[in-house]
């Protein structure tokens, strides 16, 4: 009786430690991924709270859904997790331009598309913008000009990173549309660029 | 694609990640310090898995107080006899499921309870069940 005793708190123990680790694993994954995840979806909705929320709804639904999986698959479930939220403002914002529009308020053509019609998010501080400087207000404004999907490939491809299976899965699509979507992207982007001097954009 | 293309995308690709990391290493302390919060408050979602293994280590007590209740309700179901034999073996068995002794015990000692068996007393028991 002993025996089985010791057996059981042995292995109590071992869980115990084992919920440390993957309590640590998870908080460092989500220490080292939180600010670029925030980047990225306030370029995506433009909003500072909502992509608070965002980002905190992803890490919460991360921890609570999926903590128990391996670390290697934390970083695309995360981003699926991400992108699903944003769209999701994004869906509540068209649903709500519509709305306002129907009780009379004001048309335009730009009403259909919420992230024209969004607030540019509030300055992070003349450090910041000395820092990332025009080059990088040139390059946002030219991804909010990008249809949705391709807006994504290249934010998870470039910025965060990701390769092309961890996007996919992040997508929830296939290896062979992210690519699609990732080349349209980056040339669509260099034209864009282009009008704006690329040139000097690209020193 | 030329090569000087393919060099001009991957220039490109390369200066539009530079850009966004700089950007992101310039987050100011406030915007910082509210991502901590939230994800402190994402970690309180792992507080109900560290309960859990705390709540293993009642298992053992869980265990023993179930095998009570199941010994309790096996006698307590059984319908009155006059037979005190089976009584008492019922009683015995109820005494050895909740012992402190060790289960190792029982193996060492087989012989002696294989002797017990076949005492009258309990022979007796056993001829009046069924």
């Amino acid at each position: 009786m002993r025996l089985a005793l010791s057996i059981a708190e042995d292995e109590t123990g071992l869980e115990r430690e084992e919920a440390l680790d993957s309590s640590a694993a998870i908080e460092a994954f989500l220490r080292e991924v939180e600010t670029r995840a925030y980047r990225i979806v306030l370029l995506h909705i433009r909003d500072r709270d909502e992509a608070f929320d965002v980002v905190q709804d992803a890490m919460i639904r991360l921890v609570r859904r999926y903590a128990q999986r391996p670390s290697a698959e934390w970083r695309p479930l995360f981003y699926r997790i991400l992108q699903n939220r944003i769209r999701d403002v994004q869906r509540r914002r068209i649903v709500r331009a519509r709305v306002l529009s129907f009780f009379g308020g004001v048309a335009s053509e730009d009403e259909g598309d919420p992230l024209v019609a969004a607030p540019a998010p509030p300055s992070d501080g003349p450090l910041e913008q000395v820092t990332a400087g025009d080059a990088m207000a040139a390059l946002e404004q030219a991804l909010l000009l990008l249809p949705a999907r391709q807006r994504e490939a290249f934010t998870l491809r470039n910025f965060e990173g990701l390769d092309v299976g961890q996007t996919a899965t992040a997508m929830n699509c296939t290896a062979g549309s992210v690519k699609t979507h990732y080349s349209r992207a980056v040339h669509r982007l260099r034209d864009l660029l282009k009008d704006h001097g690329e040139e000097h954009w690209n020193e | 694609m030329s090569d000087r293309d393919n060099e001009l995308e991957r220039q490109f690709e390369l200066r539009s990640k530079q850009l966004f990391d700089q950007r992101t290493a310039a987050l100011d302390a406030a915007t910082r310090s509210r991502l901590t919060r939230a994800r402190y408050r994402a970690l309180e979602e792992l507080a109900p898995a560290a309960r859990r293994g705390w709540r293993w280590s009642l298992v053992p007590a869980g265990a023993a107080a179930a095998t009570a209740l199941v010994a309790w309700l096996v006698v307590s179901q059984t319908p009155p006899t006059a037979d005190t034999g089976l009584q008492v073996a019922q009683l015995t068995d109820l005494e050895i499921l909740l012992s402190e002794e060790d289960i190792e015990m029982l193996d060492e000692e087989l012989d002696f309870y294989g002797w017990l068996e076949e005492q009258p007393e309990f022979a007796g028991a056993d001829d009046s069940v069924g």
